[in-house]
């Protein structure tokens, strides 16, 4: 299961101007772009239990949302960038999120893994790609992968 | 195919050279065949665990082969041999020093000297290079690297707690037009990447990152240097460590994955395209925080009798080192892993972060288990220290590695290297006059990234927990002038505030005069770090200082030329300060192929470090100007020359002359200059250093809100010197001092027959206006200086 | 008889042995306890008389600031509960204040909900400097009495900007002057310039500075000679809840 969490809109713009600009200075100019956390929890839990866990443990009630179902960005054209360390390399955050989900849950996930996905609205998905590569993944230990929203 | 391991006693040259490559071990010829050469002897093939472990432990990074090894040096005619480079030049003055305050040196992780007034304490100093992995992930590659440095501060004699991190970086220029090859990272991203992984680890971890120095040069765009370094309070009588036979092998920490297959060896190699990916971790500070809080408390209750830190080469190089004497018999399958895809051999030299090894006497294990679980500490016992010097790795029924300690420990051959005076032309005539003014000259110096604030650095770290660092990096009456050292008292380490013992930190660093004059550079180095221990009132006659050189391939006899005339240097300044090396570490091979395919070697760098006890750190001064009306000096001669100076980098300077330097009147000048410091009569010292004279004046005005009127008249000059020398020359030993104005004629008493001469005084207005014998150089306004100086580097 | 305080650790709780100098220095007797000794029940919150919840990155800071921590504690929110209710000080520092707001201690609300957030600064990361905080002299804060109207104190945070939702509580935070702090120059995005925040009673405080690091007047970056050798204003912190339990 991956839950998703999203700053909420009035909340996010530091944020997601910042990332804009260092998109600008990787050579691609976007208007508008939308940043979130991702968290993969591998666990044989309830639906109710990951509802819990994404509201109760992951998310700032105050100035955050969750879903249980990603990508929903409500951007248009946009790509949606997913970024994770890759499987060889050890999950700090995704360490002691695992540590904190078996407190919250009364069990302890297989595995948890973190994220972030960024949603760009932009004609080329290739400008995109460089541009990422440039400021945002780093081959040696990240995975990652580009598609339409 | 057959496995090669199965006729390794025979294969060729050819073919353990091939063998070499695949495995990534980075063995050179002669070290290749000196391992055959012992297998045939003992009779039988290696396995790949022992081949593994050999690799691991006569690693460069492990070893030091080219630093300690035999050197031929050629200068002119004259040919100079050494068999040992380091322990002639380096620990040689350390022998001959021969100071009594130094408790520990070049024997363990870190060396250690005395702290504070009744011998309860010693201060353990180290700094480390994480240079490879910084330029292939920043951010992974600077956290392990400080994570690893802060390791060998708890693996110290017993372990001590630190209390103080340093960092030094070397990036190209961020807007540097060069074109990069396929691969590399843009310097901005480099760091970003670094500073990121600095403050992440050290932040998390709790251990305050004030002492540093980042310094641009295009030779560092392929090759970053990360230099980190910690320092770290421990009781004297926990300084010695023995492993008694029969003690338990335990691992407290991180587990052990295949994140961390082949570091050590990775160093050695130059940079190529495909790297593997496992070589680069990310750092897991809170794993090391709970190592932290778990060895403090063992510690001081006495639960183990020595420890040491995992670090290059992993498990064998930790416990080869422990049980180098008394050996060690090692279960594999007892170790906590990351995950189960992984080969016992890769266990044993897996460098996965946040380790340590412990040595544990079997009656005390249940109490130290009590407290690995009270912090929610991971371990796991791993196996003994037998006391019949064999080392006996197992997994399961397989053996893994089976070998006598001393072959691991004393086999390595050795060859000599040669070097050669590298040749530079020297232009020693007067430099050129420029088109620009001396005010529009400063603006723009203050803003070269070499001079600029750092305060976009720094303030992302967080340099005071611990509630102890008094003399900040950022200080004055805004908050943000650059001080010249650190002072930090330890207050979270000696639980005791009504003890005011503390202890300062700097640098001292040059590589732009490297490229001219190795030996001068380390000269002007070395004085460049005691002048700042003076600046904030520290007991320069007490200075202790490591060493760590990052060079390019010694394959280059130039490079190690280089390497040899800054040695000597390294002596030679050692001896005059009265300033023992207590460690020391090298990092070569700095060097990649550039986007054209041509080799890009890094200058030679040489970063001291150094630190000197702080009586009362209530009485330590800072940098910026205090009050109106207070005489300025200067102390020292200014000396011709603009060679190495961030004037010769904005300008064409048409002199790249570098003063050598008069270590022994520095040191008479310091000696007097600290008393007049210590009696309270100095309120403000800041070094003449990048960017000259003109750039000190500026800071400490715009640092203190105060303007100053300068005649320079009675500085004490070289003839013929020029007044763009004056403002902008780089020249050692100077230093300017604001004097508490009813207490000049006792600093004058201080002083007598030395050069150090009134140049003006403090001002309420806010311009700095400079003069020399009447004619006006510059006068400008202090607030315009500092906004050209406070720059956001990132 | 000293007062007991319990300084409260966890995994990266950092700043603990400060926090415990300060404590033991103004007269307390400080103890250093572990969150898992209050969940295996060795040790009891309500045996002490004085409560820090020191800065730090507890659990690394991961998920958000304070949050792990938060959530080991709701097992034992009754006891804390009492503690407060009862009006034994409590003070939270920079990660400790975060600890208070996520388990929803702070403000003060009925079901304890979490009703304010500390987010992530304005710029976006860490950032450690010198500010200038006002006191709120109209404030039952029993930590800042008898501080001067304007104070230094260093801050070292990534996520400090607080946030009230809801603008009742917001209202009513600032009408029973619960804001006991604010930033004379925001450096992090605070609704109105917060700084720290206290319960109605003054007797539990938040607080995203650090003073703990101006004890003394040496810790000042601004040394002037005449100053260097007093207490300085985080003295009064420590100082004020000692004398109010004693």
């Amino acid at each position: 299961m991956i839950i998703e969490i999203w700053t909420k809109e009035k909340y996010a713009r530091n944020e997601e101007e910042a990332f804009i600009a260092r998109l600008a200075h990787a050579g691609l100019k976007v208007k508008t772009a939308r940043l979130s956390r991702l968290y993969r929890v591998d666990a044989d839990f309830t639906k109710a239990d990951f509802s819990r866990i994404a509201s109760d443990l992951l998310t700032d009630n105050i100035t955050e949302h969750c879903s249980l179902t990603p990508g929903k960005a409500g951007l248009k054209n946009a790509y949606r960038v997913e970024v994770w360390l890759k499987d060889s390399v050890t999950d700090v955050v995704g360490e002691s999120v695992k540590e904190a989900v078996a407190d919250v849950a009364g069990k302890p996930p297989a595995a948890v893994r973190f994220g972030r996905a960024y949603y760009v609205p932009c004609a080329s998905g290739l400008k995109l790609k460089q541009a990422v590569s440039k400021i945002l993944v780093n081959e040696v230990v990240n995975k990652f992968k580009i598609e339409k929203c | 195919m057959q496995n090669p391991l199965s006729n390794f006693t025979s294969l060729s040259q050819k073919q353990l050279a091939e063998l070499d490559r695949t495995c990534g071990w980075s063995l050179n010829a002669l070290e290749l065949a000196e391992v055959q050469r012992e297998f045939r002897k003992m009779g039988r093939q290696p396995s790949r665990g022992e081949l593994e472990t050999l690799a691991q432990t006569w690693s460069e990074h492990c070893k030091h082969k080219t630093f300690s090894g035999p050197v031929s040096f050629k200068s002119g005619s004259k040919v100079k041999k050494y068999k040992n480079l380091f322990k002639e030049t380096i620990v040689k003055a350390t022998k001959t020093l021969d100071r009594k305050w130094c408790l520990s040196v070049f024997t363990d992780n870190a060396g250690i000297v005395e702290f504070g007034k009744n011998g309860k304490w010693g201060l353990a100093f180290k700094a480390e290079t994480h240079n490879h992995p910084c330029a292939v992930e920043p951010y992974g590659g600077a956290e392990t690297g400080v994570g690893g440095v802060i390791r060998d501060i708890l693996g110290v004699g017993l372990g001590a707690k630190p209390v103080l991190n340093t960092d030094n970086f070397c990036f190209g220029y961020l807007d540097s037009k060069k074109k990069l090859p396929k691969n590399s990272h843009s310097p901005e991203r480099i760091m970003r990447g670094v500073v990121e992984g600095v403050r992440d680890y050290g932040n998390r971890i709790g251990i305050p990152t004030a002492s540093g120095g980042l310094y641009f040069d295009d030779g560092y765009l392929l090759n970053p240097l990360v230099y980190v370094g910690c320092a770290g309070l421990i009781p004297t009588d926990k300084i010695d460590k023995k492993v008694v036979p029969g003690d338990l092998v335990v691992s407290i920490g991180g587990r052990t994955g295949r994140d961390g297959i082949h570091g050590a060896t990775f160093s050695s190699a130059n940079i190529e395209e495909d790297t593997s990916a496992s070589a680069v971790q990310i750092g897991h500070a809170v794993n090391e925080k709970k190592t932290l809080d778990v060895l403090m408390r063992a510690r001081d209750l006495g639960l183990y009798n020595a420890v040491t830190d995992c670090g290059a080469g992993g498990f064998s190089s930790a416990i080869g080192e422990l049980g180098s004497e008394t050996g060690a018999r090692i279960r594999l399958e007892d170790a906590q892993l990351k995950d189960t895809r992984i080969e016992p051999w890769e266990i044993w030299v897996s460098e996965s972060q946040e380790r340590m090894i412990l040595s544990v006497p079997k009656a005390k294990l249940k109490k130290l288990e009590a407290i690995l679980n009270a912090e929610s500490c991971e371990y796991c016992v791993l196996g003994t220290f037998p006391g019949d010097g064999q080392l006996l790795v197992t997994h399961g029924d397989e053996k893994i590695v089976d070998l006598p300690m001393a072959f691991l420990h004393g086999g390595v051959p050795n060859f000599e290297k040669k070097a050669a005076r590298r040749k530079v032309k020297i232009i020693d005539g007067a430099p050129l006059q420029p088109a620009k003014t001396y005010g529009g000259i400063l603006k723009e110096m203050l803003a070269h990234p070499n001079v600029c604030s750092r305060h976009s650095v720094i303030t992302q770290y967080d340099h005071e927990v611990q509630g102890g660092t008094v003399i900040k990096p950022l200080q004055g009456k805004y908050g943000d002038g650059p001080g010249d050292a650190a002072v930090i008292w330890p207050q979270a380490a000696t639980l005791d505030l009504n003890d005011f013992a503390g202890f300062a930190v700097t640098h001292g660093f040059n590589p732009a005069a490297g490229k001219i004059d190795p030996y001068q550079m380390a000269l002007h180095t070395v004085d460049e770090a005691v002048r700042n221990l003076l600046c904030v009132g520290a007991e320069i006659s007490r200075t202790a200082i490591l060493d760590n050189f990052c060079a390019a391939s010694p394959r280059d006899p130039e490079v190690m030329g280089d390497l040899v005339l800054a040695a000597e240097g390294c002596h030679d300044a050692a001896m005059a300060y009265g300033a023992p090396f207590i460690s020391g570490k090298d990092s070569f091979y700095n060097q990649s192929k550039d986007a054209d395919g041509k080799e890009y070697p890094i200058p030679l760098s040489l970063l001291i470090s150094a630190t000197a006890p702080v009586e009362d750190i209530r009485k330590a001064i800072t940098m910026n100007f205090k009050e109106a009306g207070n005489p300025v000096y200067l102390a020292g001669v200014s000396r011709r020359g603009l060679g190495g100076s961030v004037y010769g980098d904005m300008m064409v300077a048409g002199n790249n002359y570098i003063a050598p330097l008069d270590m022994k009147a520095a040191v008479r000048m310091y000696t007097a200059l600290l008393k007049a410091i210590k009696t309270g009569c100095v309120c403000a010292a800041h070094d003449v250093s990048q960017g000259g004279l003109a750039v000190t004046l500026a800071e400490m005005a715009f640092s203190g809100g105060f303007g100053a009127e300068i005649d320079l008249s009675a500085a004490g000059r070289e003839k013929g010197l020029s007044a763009l020398e004056l403002l902008f020359g780089e020249s050692p030993s100077r230093l300017v001092l604001e004097v508490v104005k009813d207490r000049e004629a006792e600093f004058l008493k201080h002083v007598k027959g030395l050069p150090v001469g009134e140049i003006g005084f403090v001002n309420e207005e806010p311009l700095l206006d400079v003069n020399d014998g009447g004619v006006q150089l510059f006068r400008e306004d202090i607030f315009a200086l500092k906004t050209c100086w406070k720059r956001e580097l990132i | 008889m000293k007062p007991k305080a319990i300084i409260l650790r966890g995994t990266a709780t950092n700043c603990d042995i400060e926090t415990f100098n300060s404590f033991k220095y103004v007269g307390a007797e400080p103890e250093l306890v572990h969150i898992n000794q209050l969940l295996s029940g060795e040790k009891k919150v309500l045996d002490y008389s004085l409560m820090a919840f020191p800065g730090g990155f507890s659990y690394g800071d991961d998920i958000s600031a304070g949050k792990i921590y938060a959530v080991k504690m709701s097992r034992l929110s009754a006891d804390f509960g009492a503690f407060i209710k009862d009006k034994r000080p409590v003070i939270g520092i920079c990660n400790g204040f975060q600890i208070l707001v996520k388990t929803g201690f702070l403000p003060e609300n009925k079901g304890n909900a979490q009703v304010s957030t500390l987010y992530t600064n304005d710029c976006g990361h860490f950032l450690a400097k010198w500010v200038k905080v006002r006191i709120n002299k109209k404030s039952p804060c029993i930590f800042t009495k008898g501080l001067p109207e304007e104070i230094e104190l260093p801050i070292a945070h990534g996520e400090g900007k607080f946030i009230v939702e809801d603008k009742k509580i917001m209202a009513d935070l600032t009408a029973r002057e619960l804001h006991a702090m604010t930033y004379s120059e925001n450096p992090n995005g605070s609704m109105l310039d917060i700084a720290g925040i206290t319960n109605a009673a003054g007797t539990c405080f938040g607080l995203m500075p650090h003073p703990e690091r101006n004890f003394f007047a040496w810790q000042n970056p601004d040394r002037p000679a005449a100053a260097r050798e007093a207490a300085a204003a985080g003295y009064q912190f420590f100082k004020n809840a000692v004398d109010y339990v004693g």
